[in-house]
Parts: structure tokens; C-alpha cells; sequence
């Protein structure tokens, strides 16, 4: 007996939404990248700072703090999509992302050291952390779409 | 990818089970019966029936002293489910319909 063509067309969007809540549950949450970016910013003013005890106490917030932030998003990951899903393409935006970042922190604080520039490190962490806070979410958003485009079977 | 329908992984609860792991290399058993709202038995039921099969494969192992069930798509279940969207797809085309974009470029 041969399916109508309508339950076909429900089916495979049964299979569509059904990936979608897998990705959906496995991209960061949004709350992770300013608080990812915050922390860095504390723990770099702190260590800028060269006070014994702001270092000591700065060191501790950021250890626990990132500590916890992970612990959360790991916790909330009860499944792990598909690495065929995210790809090259994928994983190249991911590199892309953290080494942009990087190396603008980096080039920046060098060469505000250079100027000599008080607090070069924590004033060239100020664009990092907010690149993190709005490219994180546009990451995701970006990633989500890829894998939300890849074909809906395949072999491994 | 040749198409084929699959009966058995056709059926409602089974579908949306199936469609739930082939876009995971692995899934926790409390995530699947929570996104499918399903019992605990009912859950694993469907999946028994699954592994008779040879389509999912389960694994069970301690977290401290909690236990936890973790599912995956065996080979051979994503390869009765590519067969099963192909025939899903065919389908479809078939009858002209419109069919929502399924590749990447």
C-alpha cells in the first residue's frame, strides 16, 4: 500500500522538528558569553591591578566562577548532536571565533603596552569580552542554522 | 542512499525516537523520555524493540553512584533510517509536492 504523499511530508517534518530540539539543546546558552566575558575582565583587572590580595581574590571568583558556568552548561547537556552535523564548516567557525578573539586581545595589549598605556591587558580585554558577549549568541545562531541545513539522513 | 521504507521504524512513536538519535552520537535515556513525554516503560519498550533489531545500541553505567542510560543509533539503524527518509523523500517528489530545502551548499 503505498503511503498519500501528505503523511510522507508530515513525517519528515516530524524528523526535522525532532533534530531541531537536539540542536537546540546543545548550543551554549546565551547567559554563558557575557559571563564568560565578565570573568575574564575581573580576572585580568585584578592580576593588572599588582594588590596581593585583589590578585588572590580575583584568581579565586575566576576559578570558581568559570567552574560553575561550565558545570552548567555541561550539566545541561543531556545529549550530544551529531559531529556529522557540525562539520568543517562548523568547526572552522568555532576556530575562527577564539582565535579572532585571541589574537585581537593579544596584538591590542601589546600595543598599548607599547604607548605605554596604564592597564594595557585589562583595557584590551574590554573589546574582547564584549566580542564574546555579541559574537557568541551570533555564533550559535550561525551554527545552529548550518546544522539545521544538512541533510536529514545519511551514512556515517 | 537506495530508498526503503521501514515499518518499523515508521510507527508514530518510533519516528520521532529514531529521528531523536540519528541526530545524536549519543542521547541520555531521561532526554529522550522527557522530549518524547514518555513512561519510563513505555521509553524502554520501544527501545528493546529497537535493539532486537540491531538499530540502537544501549549503554548503562554509573555516575558516581547514580546509574545512567545512554542510547545511540547503531550503524545499521542509521542506515535504516537514511533509507527511510530517502523513501519518505521519493515520496514526496513524486507527488510534486513542495519539499522543504534538504542540503547544504
Amino acid at each position: 500500500m503505498e503511503m498519500p504523499p501528505i503523511d510522507a511530508e508530515l513525517a519528515l517534518a516530524e524528523v526535522r522538528a525532532r533534530r531541531e530540539q537536539v540542536v537546540d539543546t546543545n548550543l551554549v546558552p546565551t547567559w554563558f558569553w557575557p559571563s564568560v566575558g565578565g570573568l575574564m575582565l575581573l580576572f585580568v583587572g585584578a592580576m593588572e591591578s599588582d594588590v596581593a590580595w585583589l590578585m588572590a581574590v580575583g584568581t579565586i571568583v575566576y576559578t570558581l566562577g568559570l567552574g560553575a558556568v561550565i558545570l552548567a552548561v555541561v550539566r545541561k547537556a543531556r545529549v550530544q548532536v551529531r559531529f556529522e552535523l557540525l562539520g568543517a564548516r562548523g568547526i572552522g567557525a568555532i576556530l575562527g571565533f577564539a582565535l579572532g578573539l585571541t589574537a585581537l586581545g593579544v596584538s591590542l595589549g601589546f600595543m598599548l603596552e607599547a604607548l605605554s598605556v596604564p592597564f594595557p591587558a585589562f583595557l584590551a580585554a574590554v573589546p574582547v569580552a564584549v566580542g564574546l558577549t555579541l559574537g557568541g549568541p551570533a555564533l550559535m545562531s550561525y551554527l545552529r542554522k548550518l546544522m539545521l541545513s544538512r541533510p536529514l539522513a545519511g551514512s556515517r | 542512499m537506495t530508498p526503503r521504507f521501514d515499518e518499523l521504524i515508521h510507527a508514530p512513536t518510533r519516528l520521532s525516537l529514531v529521528s531523536l538519535l540519528a541526530a545524536t552520537d549519543w542521547a541520555d535515556f531521561r532526554f529522550l523520555r522527557d522530549s518524547l513525554g514518555m513512561s519510563d516503560s513505555a521509553l524502554s519498550k520501544q527501545l528493546t524493540t529497537l535493539e532486537e533489531v540491531g538499530y540502537v545500541e544501549i549503554r548503562k553505567s554509573f555516575i558516581g553512584k547514580r546509574p545512567r542510560t545512554s542510547v545511540k543509533l547503531s550503524p545499521e539503524g542509521h542506515e535504516a533510517f537514511a533509507g527511510h527518509v530517502a523513501a519518505l523523500q521519493e515520496i514526496v517528489a513524486r507527488a510534486g509536492l513542495a519539499v522543504l530545502p534538504d542540503q547544504v551548499h
